[in-house]
């Protein structure tokens, strides 16, 4: 059996008195690509910050056996320098060779004609997709997207859900935050639910239809 | 991690904070004008029949310094702070103290750029003469500069998450910047005076005891600073 490439055991976290989440517990394999579902304020976005590292947990721990990309609600970029500009400077903080590499990326994510530009004149589909690229740049072995078919368009979304599930062949761990379960529903191979504070799941799809999650979804939030 | 990849991502960070500010020139162009608006006022406001140039200049250079560069030490976070790039430096495996180092080269670059051109706008203003003395001005200059460009870096840091952190930087600086900057003037008032070196030993000592005081803690304490 495979070594799981990011385990979160019993995992809490809590900012001052507010409990935001407590005793989530998942792993993930090497190809899982577990798409996180959840209410707005569930605490989707703090718990991909504590699985990235960025938070510390109040309580249990999280144990990562590969780097990790991240595409948070930021673009974690500066606005003054091209989107070329961005990625290099990702790419030495990370330590990776840049030759090739930013090329491959700002064509894999439709953003070769931009490449020199500065990133403030981009459209938020653009930041949106330099953002994945800068995710990517060092192939990370887990990868963590905050609702990144956000601001897409539809020729975007195919794309990144393209990239996601080739990563995903090539035994990337990968968890989606997203409101657009129908989306990812294709090319997810896990679901978990993050509903009042705690996490039902992961459980596995099983070639079930979205409108299966769907309705299972909407059961929690309802309480039944 | 290996000296040359440590040198090489200080480098980058300097490097990117320095292609950022180039590109905006927001920081600079504001600290320039803050500078000849502060040398010009303090120039004006002495009576030139009471008071000679020679006992405002040292307290105005200092003045100018401290108070242009804390433009450039607010802009030093906040521009990590715009678009969540913290994060994205937090995820990769460099030291932290690799980051507090980075953005301090920026700042001591800043920094460094406004006293370069604040010095000769200084001289035409007081008519102070440093033929022979300007390398001692310089060490001073530079000594001072460090001291203060560690502290505020680490307090730019800090306050960044607060809601007024371009208030709240000079209410904390200001009480650090006491002792080097004290310093700083008094070493000066001996240059512009052409007293000897003997004389300005003392506070050169002080000055170099602050510079390793606040380089050392401030790196240390910089990991404290990005927890949530």
């Amino acid at each position: 059996m495979n070594e799981p490439l990011l385990a979160a055991q019993d995992v809490s976290r809590r900012f001052g008195y507010r409990q935001i989440f407590s005793n989530v517990t998942l792993t993930l394999e090497p190809g899982e690509v577990l798409a996180l579902v959840g209410p707005n304020g569930a605490g989707k976005t703090t718990l991909l910050r504590v699985l990235a590292g960025l938070l510390k947990p109040t309580t249990g721990s999280v144990r990562r056996n590969g780097t990790i990309g991240l595409v948070a609600h930021h673009s974690m970029g500066y606005d003054a320098l091209t989107a070329r500009e961005n990625l290099a400077f990702a790419a030495r903080l990370w330590g990776v060779s840049e030759t090739g590499r930013i090329d491959l990326l700002l064509d894999r994510l439709g953003l070769s004609k931009w490449g020199e530009m500065r990133t403030a004149a981009f459209s938020r589909g653009m930041i949106q997709r330099l953002a994945i690229a800068r995710a990517l740049v060092h192939d990370p072995g887990i990868l963590l997207l905050d609702e990144p078919l956000n601001n897409l368009d539809e020729p975007g979304a195919e794309v990144v859900l393209q990239v996601i599930d080739e990563l995903a062949e090539r035994g990337r761990a990968i968890v989606v935050v997203t409101h657009q379960f129908e989306r990812i529903a294709a090319i997810a191979t896990s679901v978990g639910y993050l509903v009042g504070g705690s996490l039902e799941g992961p459980e596995p799809i099983d070639g079930r239809a979205a409108e299966v999650v769907s309705h299972k979804y909407r059961s929690l939030l309802a309480g039944g | 991690m290996p000296v040359a990849d440590y040198a090489r991502v200080v480098w980058a960070i300097i490097a990117k904070d320095a292609m950022v500010e180039w590109r905006t020139k927001t920081a600079f162009l504001s600290a320039m004008v803050f500078a000849i608006l502060v040398l010009s006022i303090l120039f004006f406001a002495r009576d030139p029949t009471a008071v000679s140039s020679l006992d405002v200049a040292p307290g105005a250079l200092w003045v100018t310094f401290t108070f242009a560069a804390m433009v450039g030490l607010n802009r030093a976070f906040l521009l990590e702070r715009e678009n969540g790039a913290m994060d994205g430096m937090l995820l990769t495996p460099i030291p932290r103290t690799a980051i507090f180092v980075g953005k301090m080269g920026g700042n001591l670059l800043f920094v460094a750029l406004v006293e370069a051109i604040s010095i000769p706008l200084f001289i035409l203003f007081y008519n102070v003469s440093l033929a022979g003395r300007l390398p001692q001005l310089i060490l001073v200059t530079a000594m001072a500069t460090v001291a203060f460009v560690a502290v505020g870096t680490l307090l730019s840091a800090m306050v960044v998450r607060t809601r007024f952190a371009e208030l709240m930087l000079p209410v904390l600086l200001l009480p650090f910047l006491i002792p080097p900057v004290v310093s700083a003037v008094q070493v000066t008032a001996r240059i512009l005076a052409g007293r000897p070196l003997s004389e300005m030993m003392p506070w050169l000592k002080l000055l170099a005891g602050f510079d390793i005081v606040f380089c050392v803690l401030t790196v240390l304490l910089f990991e404290a600073t990005l927890d949530e």
